[in-house]
C-alpha cells in the first residue's frame, strides 16, 4: 500500500492494541482470534507517540507538525521516520487508511 | 525531547511482565471485539481438568448465561482478580463458582456483569483436551458444589496407586 501524506490513517479491526502499565500491547486477530500465545508487537516510545496521534483525524502531515514541534531532529528525520512506521504498519495490516474503509 | 527512531518489535507474552491486571485488559479487550481470547493459565486450582501451563481458549458470552457445569472467565468480586473456575449454582442473574482443585470457601455469588468469557478449549502439550469440558461437566459441577469432588479424587488415585 502506497503511503500518502495527506492521507488519515487509523489503527485496523484486525488488531487489539492497548497501552498497559507503560507498555503498548498490539494483539494481532489471526484466524479470528486474539492469541496471547502468538506473536505480539510493542512500540518504543517515539512510536507510541506517533501511534497515538493515529486516530483517524489527522492526516500523516498534520502528524508530522505535532512531532516536529514536540521533538528535536534534524530536518526530514522525523517525516522519514513516521511515513517509515506506517509503510510498516500497514504492510502488517494494523493499519487501513480511513478513506479506503 | 529526543526524537528517537520508532520501533515496531515482535514479542511473545513470556517475555512481558504481564500482570495478572494487565492480563484482565487485554482479555476484555479482545472479548469486547466479540472474539475469543487464548492464553496460557497459571495455578492449580482447576486441576486435573485445566492445569499450570495449559493454553485455554475463552470465547465471548453469549446473550444467555452459562449454565451449571461451564467454566469460565470472570473478575472474582471479593479481589478485582481475573480467575477462571467453575459454575456450580445459579441464583437469579448470579451464578455461584468453584475452583475444581479448591478446597476452601467457593468464590462466592458472581454478578452476571463480573462475567468475562467461557472456556471453550483447553490445549496441553500440543493436543486439546476435552475432559472437563463436555457432558461430564455437569457431575463435575455437583460433585465439587456438595464437596465430593475432592475427596473422590483421592480416593481414585489411592487405588490406581494400589494396582499399578
Amino acid at each position: 500500500m502506497a503511503i500518502v501524506i495527506d492521507a488519515v490513517y487509523f489503527p485496523s479491526d484486525d488488531i487489539v492494541a492497548r497501552e498497559i502499565e507503560g507498555e503498548l500491547i498490539i494483539i494481532p486477530l489471526v484466524a479470528g482470534i486474539g492469541d496471547l500465545e502468538d506473536e505480539l508487537f510493542t512500540l518504543n516510545d517515539t512510536g507510541k507517540a506517533i501511534w497515538k496521534l493515529l486516530d483517524g483525524a489527522r492526516t500523516l502531515g498534520e502528524i508530522i507538525q505535532v512531532l516536529e514541534q514536540e521533538f528535536d531532529a534534524p530536518a526530514g528525520e522525523i517525516q522519514r521516520d513516521v511515513l517509515g512506521l506506517v509503510q510498516e504498519l500497514a504492510r502488517r495490516r494494523m493499519l487501513v487508511e480511513v478513506d479506503a474503509v | 525531547m529526543q526524537f528517537d527512531e520508532p520501533q515496531l518489535s515482535v514479542v511473545y507474552a513470556a517475555e512481558l511482565p504481564l500482570s495478572g491486571f494487565a492480563l484482565l485488559e487485554l482479555m476484555r479487550a479482545v472479548l469486547a471485539r466479540g472474539v475469543p481470547f487464548r492464553f496460557k493459565a497459571r495455578g492449580w486450582s482447576m486441576a486435573p481438568f485445566i492445569r499450570d501451563g495449559d493454553v485455554i481458549l475463552v470465547n465471548p458470552l453469549q446473550r444467555d448465561l452459562p449454565g451449571i457445569g461451564a467454566v469460565v472467565a470472570f473478575i472474582r468480586p471479593e479481589d478485582g482478580k481475573l480467575v477462571v473456575h467453575r459454575i456450580v449454582g445459579r441464583q437469579g442473574a448470579a451464578v455461584l463458582i468453584q475452583g475444581d482443585n479448591v478446597t476452601s470457601l467457593p468464590d462466592g455469588i458472581v454478578p452476571q456483569e463480573n462475567l468475562l468469557g467461557r472456556v471453550m478449549r483447553i490445549d496441553r502439550e500440543g493436543r486439546s483436551v476435552w475432559m472437563g469440558l463436555g457432558p461430564e461437566r455437569f457431575l463435575i459441577a455437583w460433585l465439587s458444589r456438595f464437596r465430593f469432588l475432592i475427596p473422590m479424587r483421592l480416593r481414585l488415585a489411592l487405588v490406581r496407586k494400589r494396582y499399578s
